[in-house]
């Protein structure tokens, strides 16, 4: 029996090998940080305002590239790979395309999170108020995701537990906003929730980069058990894989690198679903592989879109988010017509 | 029970209409409408101070609070309403004023029923501001306290010295999310008249637009007017002046809190808006001489 | 590798479908595990295979129970072959194969010298070989489940569990495989495959163990088990017998005369 998971169509030609292609990625989205350096609001020299910082002086151009520059080339890579990584991890998972980071709960929880704990000044007078309300946001998810799903349930049970909690959690948004003491919290809060790295400070990204890199580990060791679920479950089993706790691995990684990114960004949609996609070709269909490969891809998908958004001539500048559901949303229409297809 | 609540706002609407109706044919006194109602919070402000309080029947709720609203006091004695046509019609108002933008179903529902709307728009300078005040204090019926009210406010803009042609601070609005007021704007013209360069409207943004922080912090800015003050509510409006580049600026650029209700709406206070900027715009101006 | 289970229990909440089963293979023999529908073979065998706990009763491998080998050396012992062969991804043969070597690996480990001579072997003996750089979307029925077996075989296990290989075959197919798994017994590996063909049964495997009426009705030598009365019981068919090259054969052949009274 073949699942209808099996769109993509078949590739005759070889598959590049998987050294060559991580380190081609690689090599792509450093070219892609540099551009995002290069590109701004504001004539900047360069190669001039390197020099001055590794000589350590500050002028107006070191400051605008190390403190608006630098980032967004660090966001935009870092919330890519995040979102790639997990999106593959939730495709291997689930054993479905249509999978993507968002659906276990985490990012409705996130954007919760970060909009109770800073319109109502929980954070007390803490910068990064913000972003740490999403954390937290993430990690209620979580538990409730490991209660909800414990060590006994399946999948299924997984998907619906994130179905229910990205309903309460957006219910609960509108209704903080709804509540808050600020009367312009909507306004203000309807755009950062569209997702966007524009204008975020270096210490979001310090605050965030450790969870991530904590989340990205987690994600990237199950590879092996997701090569294992190719087969079903039961054989997955019966190659030595636990798998409840190769769930609770994957909530967790995801919260963090996911979560976390949320919090810093706000939600940016659909590259966690389309970027495992066009890559599984490219390794082979090897869930396993693919995470890496993903996570790269999802960092370069994220940094051109963001160049684009700075690029075109609309003012104000387009919402990160809006730019990748204005493209994704069709694809992933393709996507649904084409499986249709094929259970036909 | 949907029906029955269905049921029930009919039965209101109906009543109220028909009141209305009767009323509209009663004999009235010629001349000033005694039934004012605002449902917007800009208009409220002009209401307040032209119409005599009896004649007033209800203002919006936002009135009330000394936060948002010049005439916080004026509207205390007022009837309060949130902009919905329930609280209206039975009222019996005899004259309506609205925004164009805002209260929009109210509005709708309102001329459904008959009754009449004026909508006032936003205004984009200081000429339209007089415009309005004289219209409103027209349609209240009120024309000399209208009048006294323009000439009250022209009166203290002709106190404010000339601001110099050259020598002219920079400065830029910032709002949540990098918005920002550039050229033919009200606020645009408070700033010129101030004696500030509008850094805005120098890069070519047209009325409401967005500035990235890269723009600001590249643009020699001066002054940076924010609409929220640091111990409101939290506020996004405030969270950006926390990043590390307007920090780094802070030596050159500094930070100016001009609460919204000097100047989003188009009343006398637009003055106290204009005396405060050309404070900051003197003082800064006296730290940039050779000592 | 001896596989023993003792006072072998299974029931979904207050249903049991199988009470008191006692069961022990050794390696180098083959045993078919046979029964009508419904008769809880391929429960068994899960439980076996120390993919569902029992409700009662133990399981011993090699005189260890499962708790103390650990899952991961377990997996190296036993070999599973579930039923159906769902295949998720459109993955190349060579690569499907190769995940048999999943239970040896280090996480970011490729494969070495040892794995890639165990994927050969279990591919050639599969016969399969050919089909090494084809998708699984590209080949036959018949050949998907020799692939699927191939990856089993990659394991390099003790113990081969299979849970009715030969369900969608063709009759060369059938033959191909029942042949291979023989072999695999005669290599000294321990084989218990679930099977509906009585026929094959009879005549591949060493041991029969035939569940019915929830519980183990009689196991041993195919011509002890297979008798008319433990078929009609069982099965509720009337069998036709043969013999070929002094290898006895039996076909079912029509509804025994109890049966035919019972509601179907």
């Amino acid at each position: 029996m073949m699942c209808a998971s099996a769109v993509d169509p078949v590739r005759h030609g070889r598959v590049p090998p998987y050294s060559v292609l991580v380190a081609g990625l690689a090599i792509l989205v450093v070219i892609l940080m540099g551009a995002s350096l290069a590109i701004g609001y504001a004539p900047l020299d360069l190669v001039q305002a390197f020099r001055d910082v590794l000589k350590g002086e500050k002028t107006l151009a070191t400051l605008v590239l190390t403190e608006l520059r630098l980032p967004r080339a660090l966001l935009g890579c870092f919330v890519g790979l995040s979102l790639g990584i997990s999106g593959a991890a939730m495709q291997g998972l689930l054993r479905n395309p249509l999978a993507e980071p968002g659906i276990i709960g985490v990012s409705g929880a996130a954007a919760f999170g970060a909009v109770t704990v800073f319109y109502f000044g929980l954070a007390g007078a803490l910068s990064l108020a913000l972003p740490l309300g999403g954390i937290a946001g993430a990690a209620a998810a979580t538990f409730l995701l490991y209660g909800l799903s414990g060590r006994g349930a399946g999948t299924m049970t997984l998907i619906l537990a994130g179905v229910a909690i990205n309903s309460f959690a957006g219910a609960l948004t509108s209704l903080a906003l709804n509540l808050s003491p600020n009367p312009y919290a909507v306004t203000e809060i309807v755009f950062w929730l569209l997702g966007s790295l524009a204008d975020r400070s270096l210490p979001y990204v310090w605050l965030i980069l450790p969870l991530m890199i904590i989340g990205w580990g987690l994600l990237l060791v199950s590879g092996p058990a997701l090569d294992g679920l190719t087969l079903g479950e039961d054989t997955a089993k019966s190659l030595g894989f636990d798998l409840g706790r190769l769930r609770l691995q994957l909530i967790a990684g995801t919260a963090l690198a996911v979560g976390s990114a949320v919090a810093v960004t706000g939600a940016i949609a659909f590259v966690g679903l389309v970027v495992p996609h066009l890559l599984r070709p490219l390794v082979a269909h090897r869930p396993g592989r693919l995470l890496l490969v993903s996570g790269l891809g999802g960092a370069a998908l994220t940094l051109a879109a963001d160049i684009t958004v700075r690029l075109l001539p609309i003012r104000p500048e387009l919402k990160l988010g809006v730019v990748t559901a204005i493209i994704g949303a069709p694809f992933l229409f393709g996507l649904i017509y084409r499986l249709r297809e094929e259970e036909a | 029970m949907f029906a029955t609540v269905r049921c029930r706002r009919l039965i209101l609407t109906a009543v109220a209409l028909l009141s209305a109706i009767a009323h509209l044919g009663a004999t009235d006194a010629p001349g000033k409408p005694r039934r004012i109602v605002s449902l917007n919070m800009c208009v409220d402000e002009l209401v307040l101070r032209i119409a005599e309080p009896q004649n007033i029947a209800s203002v919006t709720w936002l009135s009330r609070d000394p936060k948002n609203s010049n005439v916080a006091e004026l509207g205390a004695r007022i009837p309060v309403n949130h902009g919905l046509a329930e609280e209206i019609i039975p009222l019996n108002p005899d004259l309506i004023i609205a925004g164009i933008y805002t209260a929009r179903t109210a509005v709708a529902m309102l001329k459904r029923v008959g009754i009449p709307v004026l909508e006032i728009g936003v205004p984009k300078s200081l000429d339209d501001v007089r415009a309005q005040i004289r219209e409103i204090a027209g349609l209240i019926g009120e024309r000399e306290r209208g009048e006294s009210v323009v000439a009250d406010m022209d009166r203290r803009l002709a106190a404010l010295p000339h601001p110099p042609s050259s020598d002219r601070p920079r400065a830029v609005v910032l709002n949540p999310n990098g918005a920002t007021v550039g050229k033919g704007t009200l606020v645009d013209e408070i700033m010129t008249r101030a004696g500030l360069t509008n850094v805005a409207a120098e890069l070519g943004i047209d009325s409401y637009g967005q500035i990235p922080l890269e723009a600001v912090a590249a643009n020699a800015v001066d002054v940076l007017i924010v609409s929220a003050s640091r111990d409101g509510p939290p506020a996004l409006a405030t969270e950006i002046l926390r990043h590390p580049v307007l920090a780094a600026l802070s030596d050159r650029t500094r930070v100016v809190v001009m609460p919204g209700r000097l100047w989003n709406c188009g009343g006398p206070a637009v003055v106290e808006a204009i005396e405060r900027l050309m404070q900051i715009a003197t003082e800064i101006r006296a730290e940039a001489q050779p000592k | 590798m001896e596989i023993e289970a003792q006072g072998i229990a299974i029931r979904f909440g207050p249903v049991a479908l199988l009470e008191g089963v006692d069961l022990a293979m050794r390696g180098g023999e083959m045993v078919g595990l046979i029964g009508p529908n419904g008769s809880g073979k391929t429960t068994l065998l899960r439980v076996l295979a120390n993919l569902r706990a029992p409700e009662a009763g133990r399981v011993h491998y090699a005189g260890r129970t499962a708790a103390e080998i650990g899952t991961r050396e377990l997996s190296r012992q036993i070999a599973y072959l579930a039923q159906g062969g769902a295949v998720h991804w459109p993955m190349r043969v060579e690569t499907l194969v190769a995940l048999g070597r999943l239970p040896h690996r280090r996480p970011f480990q490729g494969h070495d010298a040892a794995d890639r001579h165990a994927i050969e072997r279990a591919m050639t003996a599969a016969d399969v070989a050919y089909l090494r750089t084809r998708t699984m979307g590209q080949i036959s029925g018949g050949e998907r489940l020799r692939v699927l077996l191939a990856r089993a075989l990659a394991v390099d296990a003790r113990v081969l569990l299979a849970d009715e290989p030969i369900a969608a075959l063709d009759p060369l197919h059938q033959l191909q495989v029942m042949e291979l798994l023989r072999m695999i017994a005669s290599e000294g590996r321990g084989v218990i495959v679930v099977l509906h063909d009585l026929a094959l049964a009879t005549r591949f495997c060493d041991r029969l163990i035939l569940l019915a009426r929830g519980g183990i009705l009689v196991e041993g030598a195919p011509a002890h088990v297979l008798t008319d009365a433990h078929v009609a019981e069982a099965y509720g068919v009337e069998v036709v017998r043969g013999e070929r090259d002094g290898v006895p054969f039996l076909l079912p052949w029509k509804p025994s005369a109890q049966s035919e009274g019972d509601v179907p």
